[in-house]
């Protein structure tokens, strides 16, 4: 905190006043550009535009306000410079047709006036069925449909050429007549300006060689900030023809995370937490954000970064976002921590207690890395993965039967076990046709069975994507247009399922003919992945194979990231990207730079999972311990201590059967199954349920919760799962207390499995009361020791 | 839900600490039971605390105004559909044919007919915004009005304040559901879920009280050993989900101790009459259990009418496959509302609950005016009648109205928004204030300038 206070105190003196955008082109006479001055202080930056001086090098060639605007006077070239406390900066701004005739755009003008101001919005004219009678597409995402309703509809009032100050598109919002929806711009206004320009320019329409927006810029682009800081934002968007435009006030702005920072319509920023935030930005169906920090209240040594026991770039990478945060790593979990987490992570179960003293013993220096390798040979390794993955393909026997779906579960099974490269196991699902009890894989066509379906689901499983939105109009937070959303169907138009020869088989092929029709266009678009390239409609080749070349790509990296930040999430609690299955353009990594490394480092190491795994599993920061230190108590997203988190429901059912060696009973599954084996998650068990299984209905990775309810401790306290277990005749209990094992003993033996360390005083602790018993009260007392371990925190969570 | 970080001493009428059940062993030792412990508790005094409740009824789907509270009988026949107004027992309000019971309590409740909402027209966002008041975005889980009853006012009593009955709201389209907890007032104040279906036969909430094989001595030494395990690692402090498992732990301990909290659960004690008066299905005993959860001291109970939309008979009558036809609120959706709805109403009023029992019923949103190629009606946002009666809201009247064909609101058009805040008003909540969110951060309980309906209350 003092930190802080000392920066505010003196007036700063900055290292360098950069002045943004870096370089200004100026196009046409109505081009304008705001500036941004921004100090470079010691350790954060600042937004020193307000208090500014600004002046041109060339007053003939281009004019800056106060607020630091810009504007062309003539042709040529101008140096704009900023002053501010003693330091300055500056930046060139080229100028060109400052003279030359000027109208403005339809597409690139007025729709987006409209857009800004909430006309098409869908509390407005943007919903479903207008408002009034008059009815925009929603955040116009077709210019020629709202061209034509502007233009042709409701016998011209809505444009009044004669005077265009009568134009109900003017004297509505601008309420010079009553409007439903208020006053949304001033006559005065630039809003005003453009759209009355453009009526008196006789009201060009759109037209196909209209510029095309090709992308946007946002600056800053990153900053560290202090608290309470305010950033203004600059947007500018680039045409198909080079030219670009600043769009700042009409862009859409949203904060990610508003507890850290909140924006205006205005895109000026008021940073009111500590952390990172996303401020997005879309406009025109594009999409980008500016990433702002403000690093937490506390003083941390760089000895705390420079010894910290760096092994790859996940802790070079993490330590680095750590250090930018004035966040302090907690130190290193011990190796029984090591060990219970690391058996969890990568294989849901236990070590046992056998296993749990040989690794306290061993000496070995690189007996971590060893037990990596091991766990990943194991079979509980290949049941816990394909437990996950048959999470991610809804495989059950809601809507498979029995052998197709036991087909599927042991393709997936398969597929883990030689560690098949992601690639390869997208591309073996999407590839192929044939039997679906032949070949588990195309089950995944039963499942989702029509090119809606198949689109939405492959883009949500392997890309992360939601696109849904996009069926009905183009997505209006995101950059997914309807145009997208139809190309892409249309890839999945020929796949053809029919019945198979034996009961619940289905034959899935490629259909020569068919194609998704555009609902409103009412034809069929050229079959395109999402920003990829189209093939001919009328190819005679399976559409498929496209996709699943587009999709596994190494150009496609929407592909890499989201199978990383599942693997990730699985060993780290949280994934970089948070909700771990929602990899928008708008919700960016809490680690970015971390994330690009492990994808490109997975991609160029032929989508191994396992070398994945190995990647995390051997990091210093997954090794770390989950107790806070004084710097990171709150710190839940940026990996400075490990994340506590409860068990999933299998695992936790799993690890009492393996305690108490009493194993639960699966109708119609052999006995000795663990919950982690079974393929389905129909198979009936109120433990698993109430504890938080998914029903593998839809692609959601919340559909699995993780929350401890009321119900799951009456469930452990009184339920028979657990108690069952505990006085089992034939169980580990009563096979110690048969053994005549002493209390002590079965005491250490107990905490050895459940906790995988040595007992301490708490424990030991019990066993006064246990030697004042025997008999059944004795064996008593053992399965009430054991009960109040199975049910502790240390037991249900991983930590 | 109960509070989880009760930060203030909980006194219990019986003036008994909660803790006491840790020390049911020393009970054995004075002779007593764990029956008549139990029998001890249950003779503690009621909780005669004026506090006003609420039971919010879900009814997701989403009704159609037309087929049901706002009927259009001089509009077009595609227009007004196939049902005929009735007269009610409060002149000049007519309701749909399909609801000849509630037609005798019209004077129990009054009509909202000019609903509408501006968010996307899928169920999810209206569910959102009858629940919380507002829309998921920025990065905000906005908290369930009975999850803020439950922060600021806590349980009264040994049950849980806010109880969701009979399943949260599952997937409808799109992405698993928002609104249906706490959000950002942390998941101590989530509802307690049900998660059984009160009509099955055999319906008990699970687990309530030890098996026979575990004496009252084991229990409680069970627990006592638990605490003592617990205290050994420290690491778990910082864990909002450690801490939560720890409440959750003592809340259950709570609910086993408490007699009258478990036989509020407990409706085979109703009388059969009553029972098939409710109706006997999902809903109508879903409804009959809030009716004991609030005479046991719950304070905020939702029910949802259905789980989903898809391959389930509900009020989302789209006419075709796999969703229901418009017959279906003549045959099956529309009488299970109508015993339900008129059974609760009359029930609270009979027992003198309704005076303090707020009952709201409402869909996520309205259905297309215009009947479809398919014989059903679509999703519509744009307009729907909702209804609000008992506690301080007053029955028998007609908030707004909609156009010649349910289209819209023609006057008075409300918000989900403003139902909120008229919802947290009848509660007694002072509509002015913050609750913490994220990073401390206060989030205003509803939106400055939000206002209730004013002319629901007397």
């Amino acid at each position: 905190m003092r930190l802080w206070i000392a920066l505010l105190a003196i007036p700063a003196l900055a290292q360098k006043l950069a002045v943004l955008p870096p370089t200004v082109e100026l196009t046409g006479p109505e081009a304008r550009q705001q500036l941004i001055a921004e100090a470079s202080l010691a350790e954060h930056s600042e937004d020193w535009t307000p208090k500014t001086q600004w002046s041109s090098s060339d007053p003939k060639i281009a004019a800056v306000d106060a607020h630091g605007i810009v504007s062309p006077v003539g042709d040529g070239e101008a140096i704009i410079t900023a002053n501010a406390q003693g330091t300055s900066g500056s930046v060139t701004v080229h100028v060109k047709n400052a003279r030359a005739p000027f109208t403005w755009s339809f597409r690139n003008h007025v729709i987006p006036v409209l857009t800004k101001m909430g006309c098409n919005q869908g509390a407005c004219h943007g919903a479903l069925a207008g408002k009034n009678g008059f009815k925009l597409t929603l955040r116009g995402y077709d210019p020629d449909v709202d061209y034509d309703t502007l233009t042709r509809s409701s016998v011209g009032r809505r444009i009044s050429l004669a005077d265009p100050d009568e134009s109900l598109i003017l004297a509505k919002p601008s309420f010079a007549i009553p409007h439903g929806g208020g006053k949304r711009f001033a006559k005065d206004s630039l809003e005003y300006r453009v759209i009355r320009e453009w009526i008196a320019a006789d009201t060009p329409p759109p037209a196909a060689s209209d510029v095309q927006i090709q992308g946007l810029e946002v600056f800053p682009a990153a900053a560290v900030l202090a608290p309470g800081a305010d950033q203004q934002l600059a947007v500018r968007a680039r045409y198909s023809d080079g030219h670009t435009e600043d769009v700042t006030r009409w862009v859409k702005f949203s904060s990610s995370n508003e507890g850290v920072a909140t924006v205006d319509d205005w895109g000026h920023v008021k940073m009111n937490g500590s952390g990172e935030v996303a401020i997005t930005l879309w406009y025109a169906s594009r999409v980008l954000y500016s990433r702002l920090s403000v690093p937490f209240p506390n003083t941390v040594s760089a000895t705390a970064y420079e010894q910290f026991p760096g092994r790859n770039f996940v802790d070079d990478l993490v330590i680095a976002k750590l250090r930018n945060l004035h966040l302090a790593p907690s130190k290193l979990a011990d190796d029984a921590t090591f060990l219970r987490r690391a058996y969890l992570d990568a294989a849901g179960v236990l070590p046992t207690a056998a296993e749990v003293e040989s690794f306290l013993a061993d000496t070995a220096a690189d007996k971590r890395a060893k037990l990596v390798e091991q766990l990943m040979q194991r079979d509980e390794f290949v049941d816990y993965w394909t437990y996950k993955w048959s999470d991610l393909l809804l495989v059950s026997s809601k809507k498979l039967n029995p052998t197709t779906m036991w087909a599927f579960y042991n393709w997936i099974r398969d597929s883990v076990k030689q560690n098949k490269p992601w690639d390869r196991f997208a591309r073996d699902i999407f590839l192929s046709s044939g039997s679906t009890r032949q070949n588990g894989a195309l089950n995944y066509f039963v499942l989702h069975k029509d090119p809606i379906e198949l689109s939405e689901n492959a883009t949500q499983a392997f890309l992360g994507q939601r696109i849904t939105c996009a069926r009905c109009h183009n997505h209006p937070l995101e950059k997914w247009t309807q145009t997208q959303y139809y190309q892409m169907a249309n890839l999945f138009a020929r796949v053809g399922v029919k019945s198979g020869t034996s009961a619940g088989e289905n034959i899935v092929f490629a259909k020569p003919s068919g194609d998704v029709l555009h609902p409103r266009l009412a034809r069929p678009l050229a079959p395109t992945p999402l920003d990829g390239k189209s093939i001919a409609i009328d190819s005679p080749e399976d559409r498929r194979i496209a996709f699943a070349g587009w999709l596994t790509s190494p150009e496609n990296a929407m592909f890499s990231r989201t199978v990383i930040n599942r693997v990730w999430a699985n060993f780290m609690g949280r994934g970089l990207v948070d909700p771990v299955d929602d990899l928008r353009a708008t919700n960016p990594a809490s680690n970015e730079e971390l994330l690009a490394a492990l994808s490109k480092d997975f991609v160029a190491n032929g989508y191994d999972v396992r070398r994945l795994v190995r990647t995390i599993m051997n990091s210093a920061v997954y090794q770390l311990s989950s107790e806070a230190n004084a710097t990171n108590q709150s710190d839940n997203v940026y990996y400075s201590k490990h994340i506590i988190r409860r068990l999933g429901a299998e695992v936790i059912l799993d690890a009492m059967s393996q305690v108490t060696g009493a194993p639960s009973a699966f109708g119609g599954y052999p006995a000795g199954t663990r919950a982690m084996q079974l393929p389905d998650t129909q198979v009936k068990s109120d433990f698993l349920t109430s504890f938080g299984r998914p029903a593998r209905n839809i692609c959601d990775a919340a559909e699995r919760s993780s929350d401890p309810t009321i119900a799951q401790a009456l469930a452990v306290i009184n339920g028979d799962t657990l108690n069952k277990k505990l006085s089992a005749p034939d169980g580990t209990l009563a096979l110690l207390i048969k053994l005549g094992m002493s209390d002590r003993r079965v005491l250490e033996f107990v905490t050895l499995s459940a906790f995988s360390r040595y007992p301490n005083d708490s424990e030991h602790g019990m066993l006064a009361a246990l030697e004042k018993t025997s008999g059944a009260g004795h064996r008593q007392a053992v399965e009430d020791m054991v009960w109040a371990m199975l049910t502790s925190k240390e037991f249900l969570f991983n930590h | 839900m109960f509070r989880l970080d009760a930060d203030r001493a909980v006194r219990f009428c019986d003036g008994l600490r909660r803790r006491d059940f840790l020390h049911a062993g020393s009970l054995a030792a004075m002779g007593l039971s764990l029956t008549d412990w139990f029998g001890l508790r249950a003779l503690g005094a009621t909780d005669n605390s004026k506090d006003v409740n609420c039971i919010l009824l879900m009814l997701i789907g989403g009704p159609s105004q037309l087929d049901t509270f706002d009927m259009k009988p001089n509009a077009p026949v595609e227009i007004r559909g196939p049902y005929k107004p009735i007269k009610t027992n409060v002149p000049g309000i007519e309701i749909s044919e399909n609801f000849p019971r509630t037609a005798k309590h019209a004077d129990k409740f009054s009509l909202i007919r000019s609903m509408y909402h501006t968010a996307a027209a899928v169920h999810d966002t209206g569910h959102q915004m009858m629940q919380t008041g507002r829309l998921f975005q920025g990065g905000i889980e906005h908290p369930h009005m009975g999850c803020v009853l439950s922060k600021l006012k806590g349980p009264k009593g040994d049950v849980p304040a806010h109880v969701l009955l009979p399943r949260p709201i599952g997937n409808t389209g799109g992405n698993m559901p928002h609104g249906q907890t706490a959000g950002f007032l942390g998941k101590g104040f989530d509802p307690f879920v049900l998660n059984a279906d009160p009509s099955d036969p055999n319906f008990k909430v699970p687990d309530m009280l030890p098996p026979d094989y575990l004496t009252a001595l084991r229990v409680d030494r069970r627990r006592n050993w638990r605490e003592m395990v617990d205290r050994s690692v420290s690491e778990f402090e910082t864990s909002s989900d450690a801490r939560l498992l720890d409440s959750t732990f003592q809340q259950a301990y709570t609910l086993m101790s408490s007699q009258k909290a478990r036989e509020a659960f407990e409706l085979h004690r109703e009388p059969e009459a009553v029972r098939e008066r409710y109706g006997l299905n999902r809903f109508g005993q879903s409804c009959l259990l809030a009716r004991r959860l609030i005479e046991a001291g719950v304070r905020f109970v939702t029910v949802n009418m259905f789980e989903t939309v898809f391959d389930e008979i509900t009020w989302d009558i789209h006419g075709s496959k796999p969703f229901s036809p418009i017959s279906c609120y003549r045959d099956l959706v529309g009488p299970m509302f109508d015993m339900a709805y008129s059974s609760l109403l009359s029930d609270l009023s009979e027992r003198g609950l309704l005076s303090n029992t707020m009952v709201v019923g409402t869909g996520e949103f309205g259905r297309t005016p215009k009947i479809n190629p398919a014989g059903g009606r679509d999703h519509w946002p744009q307009c729907w009648t909702m209804l609000m009666g008992g506690g301080p809201i007053k029955g028998g009247t007609i908030v707004g109205s909609s156009d010649e064909i349910g289209g819209a609101p023609r006057d008075r058009p409300v918000t989900p928004a403003q139902i909120a805040a008229t919802v947290y008003r009848g509660l007694g909540i002072d509509i002015q204030q913050e609750l913490p969110g994220v990073q401390g951060r206060p989030i205003p309980l509803v939106d400055r300038g939000t206002e209730p309906i004013s002319e629901l209350f007397a």
